[in-house]
């Protein structure tokens, strides 16, 4: 499906409006207004202390909003306790209730929902299925590996049918391979329950791999909602440029779709004027001998070259990254990184060789005063 | 070291202490608790049950001769099995309203966070820093006939003034007030697992404030209640002066009877006996505790 006209066109299933939460003069969340679609699964992207953690705890009902309204499925929250929201949380520590075994802890919310023995044994059953958990439902949460107990939580919170699955950073206890283990399943289960989730993390591979959405929050504030590629491809702000992926910064005075710097001029993928920020992801940068022809304006558009010199290489297995040194002169100069997939590369590259570095104007995102 | 290699002959001197060494450091290590103990408990336990088997006069003086009698006492004699009773009975009650009175209190502390919570521990630990005496005689200046509670009473109109001590009643308050520290620490220390995250959990997970009360904080709560009702029976059932003073000579228990035994009867072998039966007691609910630990976890 196309993932753009979901977005247009779905119904609103979750929506935040304002949502604000103050500490004193501290403002932790500050007017956070988003829009989740039914089945949608959106990440709330962001450094630690960026407010992110707090806005899933005010609309679990744990945290109480000092401001704005959280709609779901068309019902305001505000006076609405956590335990009457119908929400289910996957906690960071998972929080499983230790003194209960594995099926006594996915059973609680429906013990608590007044379900029959029978109803509660076979959806339990169900559940334990759902993450591949079936066998260990006499367990006690001690005897389970972190992986497991990540998956009790899971079920433990899928098993109430919730119409929200919010996740906190449920992955930031794993070792690296459970992780994308973790990853990929999590994102299965949603997708097949069609569940709507949002998804807390620091990580940004875990947001752009796992979500339909990712909201990128900077102290407080939303920055940007888009779909992974939006946020890739055209950050909205330098810090949603620099917080996902990797660039290479310069600054300058930009004129129209041309940005002077110091050591040389730059074509821009749109025009800009006055003091300006450019970004180019290493990546995006071909790099060549420089005795071989740089690539011609073309059906891509334009093409910016510099020339410089090599001065390291680092291998590290799926990549080469070479740092060059562009421009000449002191203060005139700048470092640039560029990384390339081993094997793409036509002519190897050493220290110290001139090279030429070539990358899409299209490519050279700016960000500057009124652009 | 001749031992040690003959126990450990193909262990490598190098690579740590051998076995025989590591046991003989801990032996060393274990003697002065062993040697405390030999001597400032078992020895005298012994002889108290050799007390408890010796002939008596009338008089007190204790004669060359072994006879059951004090033992047969105890069973026959109605009033020491009455006694007994009541002593559980009392201390037991004295327990359960310890550990009512404690449990919020504790509760609170556990979920408060810095200066607050060291102020607040400091205020449940002050009353230890006075004699038990002491507090004895506060609560006789508050419960007794001429006392601010009756005194109050009869501002607000009331009659006779409310019997609230030298009976039960005065017995248990005062030894209530006394216990509440030692139960607000054991309890504190029993807390470990109450984490409030899981608390969150069960709300989210549909659970009103008395579903989360009863099926996540009472259940992990559990070893410090076990903990403190221990410490408060035990304590409850060895107190003396308190129900000797609050009780006035008409509230019966173990301890004050074995301070009547001996010190005004001068039955050593009867008030050895009972100290054997209080120690008994102490057994069992040292043995009750260990079976609640391990049912809980």
């Amino acid at each position: 499906m196309d993932r753009a006209s979901v977005m247009v066109s779905a119904p609103s299933h979750l929506g935040l409006r304002g949502l604000t939460k103050r500490y004193g003069s501290f403002v932790a969340v500050d007017g956070l207004s988003l829009d989740v679609a039914k089945g949608e699964m959106v990440a709330f992207l962001g450094p630690s202390g960026c407010g992110k953690t707090t806005s899933l705890r005010m609309i679990a009902g744990l945290t109480p909003a000092s401001a704005g309204e959280i709609v779901v499925g068309g019902r305001e929250l505000s006076g609405v306790k956590a335990h009457q929201r119908d929400i289910g949380v996957v906690f960071q520590n998972y929080a499983l209730f230790p003194h209960m075994t594995v099926a006594e802890n996915i059973a609680f919310g429906l013990e608590m929902r007044r379900c029959s023995r029978a109803e509660r044994t076979q959806r339990v059953a169900e559940a334990l299925r759902l993450v591949h958990l079936e066998g260990l439902d006499k367990r006690k949460p001690a005897e389970l590996s972190g992986g497991q107990q990540q998956r009790v939580a899971l079920a433990r919170a899928l098993v109430i049918r919730p119409s929200i699955l919010l996740l906190d950073e449920p992955l930031s206890n794993l070792d690296a391979k459970l992780r994308e283990e973790m990853r990929n399943e999590i994102r299965d289960i949603q997708q097949r329950l069609g569940i709507t989730a949002i998804f807390v993390t620091h990580d940004q591979g875990e947001a752009l791999a796992m979500c339909d959405k990712v909201a990128v929050l900077n102290q407080g504030r939303l920055d940007q909602v888009g779909t992974p590629e939006d946020l890739y491809e055209r950050p909205a702000t330098p810090f949603v440029a620099s917080f996902v992926g990797r660039g290479n910064w310069f600054e300058g005075d930009a004129c129209g779709a041309r940005v002077e710097l110091p050591w040389g001029t730059l074509a821009v993928a749109r025009p800009c004027t006055g003091r300006a920020r450019l970004m180019v992801r290493p990546h995006r940068i071909r790099i060549e001998p420089q005795r071989l022809q740089p690539p011609a304006a073309g059906s891509d558009g334009e093409w910016n070259t510099l020339l410089g010199t090599v001065e390291r290489v680092v291998y590290a297995g799926d990549l080469v990254q070479y740092e060059v040194r562009v421009g000449a002169g002191a203060g005139a100069n700048a470092a640039v990184t560029v990384e390339r997939s081993t094997g793409a590369q036509r002519e190897p590259v050493a220290v110290g060789m001139p090279v030429s570095l070539s990358f899409l104007a299209a490519d050279t995102l700016v960000f500057g005063n009124g652009g | 070291m001749t031992v040690a290699a003959a126990i450990a002959p193909t262990r490598p001197a190098k690579t740590g202490q051998p076995v025989a060494t590591t046991a003989l450091t801990a032996a060393t290590l274990l003697l002065p608790i062993v040697a405390i103990n030999t001597l400032g408990f078992l020895v005298p336990v012994f002889n108290l049950l050799l007390m408890s088997m010796r002939k008596v006069e009338a008089s007190g003086a204790l004669l060359d001769a072994w006879t059951a009698a004090s033992w047969l006492k105890l069973f026959v004699d109605g009033f020491y099995l009455q006694l007994l009773w009541n002593t559980v009975r009392v201390s037991a009650l004295i327990t359960l309203l310890t550990l009512l009175a404690s449990y919020p209190i504790a509760l609170y502390l556990h979920r408060s966070r810095g200066t607050w919570r060291n102020l607040l521990l400091v205020l449940v630990i002050a009353p230890l820093l006075t004699s038990a005496v002491v507090r004895t005689y506060g609560w006789i200046a508050i419960l007794s006939d001429q006392g601010v509670l009756n005194a109050a009473a009869r501002a607000l109109g009331a009659g006779a003034p409310l019997r609230l001590m030298f009976n039960e009643v005065g017995v248990v308050i005062g030894l209530t007030e006394i216990l509440m520290p030692y139960m607000i620490l054991s309890l504190l220390a029993g807390f470990g697992r109450l984490d409030p995250r899981l608390e969150e959990a069960a709300a989210s997970l549909g659970a009103g404030p008395f579903a989360v009360f009863r099926r996540v904080v009472l259940p992990l709560s559990l070893p410090g209640v076990a903990l403190g009702s221990l410490l408060a029976f035990v304590l409850s059932v060895s107190s003396f002066i308190t129900p000797k003073l609050l009780g006035g000579g008409r509230v019966f228990l173990l301890a004050t009877e074995i301070y009547d035994q001996a010190i005004v009867t001068l039955n050593w072998p009867l008030a050895a006996t009972l100290s054997i039966v209080v120690l008994l007691v102490f057994g069992l609910a040292l043995a009750a505790y260990g079976r609640v630990v391990r049912r809980i976890g």
